[in-house]
């Protein structure tokens, strides 16, 4: 029987929609019948409901970094946020350390350690050791043992020298390292990272990504959410995506690339690109997906198509992009990567 | 360097771990109130302003040899008529106060982006409003000490009473008005606006329990209502004690129904963040702006 940190089974999570909205749901759910009756009064329409996390398998091993991987509004934070206990799944079960997140919620908060999307999770008031203080006491670890902890963190994360700075003056990567360090005052055996990276300059993203990977070789286990492919394909053992709030494929990066091995990428640098161009390319036999992405401020678009035979399609995509303002800049034919991946799994780019 | 991990973090749950988290919150709660400057005009000028509103008032009205003014302290059986305002004034500033600074303390957090982050903790939730609502106490009774002294200083009142036991009947009022703080705390938190629930709450105060006149001046159905708020009780036992020289004989029919809207007031506070919570682990609440 596997080791198990982290197991959800079915996991829902539906909220009232806000009224404009209307009712959003995921795909392939039955929209609820409206009740109607002759009498108007004292019988309450039916709530419309938003459905976030649509029944959300996952199995996480002891000592692994799985990488959930989707585009905003997927599903990915909901799942994190019902995993450390600030939302109760409408209905399915989750265990985390082995206890339950509903019935178990202060054991799960005790085996945790999280860091959520958002730099302002510490008190901008206090300074980086102040901080750290404060949440080793609200996550009851003794005194004698939290001082050592602090220090010991706050020369790890590089904060030593201005631990005594208010933590407004410090910088983006100073306050995540900062929320990093809140995370792993009480050693918890999980951490949860929801989009440890955003926001921060490419020097201090690799600084965190670093830090990632020295977690896990201490035995930590880790669910990270991202929607940076590179991040999620260099750090986590396993990745689930996650779309429209549904796991809608899960393996090893590798493995999910191999999905589409057989499949090869055109790569086209444009300009004078026009959207017309884009229903010329797709008709085109053995061309898949499209996505376009402007480079830029300039006239410059790259253009992915995933075609069965790339050979075979060249000379109808050259002819067909040729003349009417728009000139081919370069063309590549290039390895499948994870967002090649993630297209081929929904039909669009990660960041749209 | 980390050392290997276990599957036990180090934290060590039980009601001493509980009783340094609250205090935890405590302290950061009055560190962080230090650190805005804003505090020396809360505590030394506020305190003057609003009841000043009221003096002068009563000054415009008294007439210009001020014969008024003896109508007025005959009326109230008031000796000194500054004393009488001061004292009502300030506990309706005390409530109102209580309202903004706890009843929004949660509110608060969640702005500023950090009631996540405590939420994630396994610590009592109510130590986060009870923890917060421990520098308020003390700043408020410095606002009253400041008070007292000001208007000491500036305009003679006098204290013809005993210190203890105007001490005493603040006591007994703050279950009353920081139960009701903990019970706007979560509403707020819940519809995320409040202010015409702090208007209404505070005009309520204004009109019925008397803070610049005697409550025996409104109508009966008026009374009534005066009855069922704790801080009729508080304004007129602040003044026995301190300008009628009550002892506790004489304050115990404002003292009891202090204590019981106490113990009434504190647990549908505690109720209400409990229903808050659980809503909220619903909703989502929590995480809303």
């Amino acid at each position: 029987m596997k080791d198990l940190a982290i197991e959800a089974k079915q996991l829902v999570k539906k909220f009232p929609a806000r009224p404009g909205t209307g009712d959003k749901k995921a795909e392939g759910e039955p929209s609820p019948a409206p009740k109607k009756g002759i009498w108007p009064f004292g019988r309450k329409e039916p709530k419309a409901m938003f459905t976030a996390v649509n029944g959300v398998d996952l199995q996480i091993e002891r000592g692994e970094i799985f990488g959930l991987l989707g585009p905003n509004g997927a599903g990915k934070s909901t799942t994190i946020r019902m995993l450390c206990t600030l939302l109760e799944p409408t209905s399915g079960t989750a265990q985390v350390n082995g206890f339950d997140i509903v019935k178990q919620a202060n054991d799960v908060r005790r085996s945790l350690g999280t860091v959520l999307a958002g730099e302002r999770s510490i008190y901008w008031k206090l300074t980086g050791r102040e901080n750290l203080e404060y949440f080793a006491a609200l996550y009851h670890i003794p005194q004698a043992i939290a001082t050592k902890r602090v220090e010991e963190l706050l020369e790890r994360m590089e904060l030593k020298e201005r631990a005594n700075e208010l933590v407004e003056k410090y910088s983006t990567g100073m306050r995540q390292r900062v929320a990093i360090s809140k995370a792993l005052l009480a050693q918890p055996p999980i951490l949860l990272l929801d989009e440890p990276t955003l926001g921060l300059d490419p020097q201090a993203a690799r600084r965190v990504r670093e830090l990632i990977a020295e977690l896990k070789q201490e035995g930590h286990t880790i669910l990270l959410t991202t929607h940076y492919m590179e991040e999620a394909d260099l750090l986590s053992d396993r990745i689930g995506i996650i779309d429209t709030g549904k796991v809608i494929a899960l393996d090893t990066p590798e493995g999910l690339k191999r999905r589409i091995d057989q499949k090869e990428i055109i790569r086209l640098e444009l300009t004078g690109w026009h959207d017309d161009l884009a229903d010329k390319l797709k008709s085109i036999s053995g061309i898949e997906h499209l996505t376009t992405r402007q480079q830029g401020e300039a006239d410059l678009w790259e253009v992915n198509l995933h075609a069965q035979n790339s050979r075979a399609a060249l000379p109808r995509i050259v002819e067909s992009i040729s003349g009417n303002g728009t000139r081919l800049v370069n063309m590549n034919i290039v390895k499948p990567s994870l967002e090649d991946v993630f297209i081929q799994l929904t039909g669009k780019a990660l960041r749209d | 360097m980390e050392t290997s991990v276990t599957q036990r973090s180090l934290g060590q749950p039980g009601l001493r771990s509980d009783l340094r988290a609250l205090m935890a919150v405590f302290r950061r709660e009055w560190t962080i109130f230090r650190r805005y400057p804003s505090w020396i005009i809360a505590l030394f000028i506020w305190p003057l302003i609003f009841p000043m509103m009221y003096i002068l008032t009563a000054r415009a009205l008294s007439g210009p040899d001020g014969s008024g003014l003896a109508v007025f302290m005959k009326t109230t059986g008031a000796s000194d008529f500054i004393g009488y305002i001061v004292i009502g004034t300030t506990v309706w500033m005390w409530q109102n106060i209580v309202l903004w600074d706890v009843g929004f303390s949660l509110r608060d957090e969640q702005m500023r982006g950090t009631l996540e982050s405590n939420w994630l903790s396994p610590t009592w939730r109510f130590s986060y409003l009870l923890g917060r609502t421990g520098p308020q106490v003390i700043s408020m009774f410095m606002f009253i000490t400041i008070t007292a002294i000001e208007f000491g200083l500036l305009f003679g009142v006098r204290l013809n009473g005993s210190p203890w036991m105007i001490l005493l009947m603040m006591l007994v009022a703050i279950p009353s008005i920081y139960g009701l703080g903990f019970a706007f705390a979560s509403l707020v938190i819940t519809v995320k606006e409040a202010n015409a629930f702090v208007f209404l709450l505070r005009g309520l105060v204004m009109i019925f329990c008397g803070i610049t006149f005697p409550v025996s001046l409104l109508p009966g159905w008026m009374q009534s209502i005066s009855k069922w708020l704790p801080q009729t009780y508080l304004i007129h036992g602040m003044r026995a004690a301190a300008f009628s020289n009550a002892g506790l004989a004489e304050l115990a029919s404002d003292l009891i129904p202090l204590l019981l809207f106490g113990i009434f007031w504190f647990v549908v506070g505690y109720f209400t963040f409990l229903w808050m919570e659980r809503h909220a682990r619903k909703t989502g609440a929590i995480g809303q702006y």
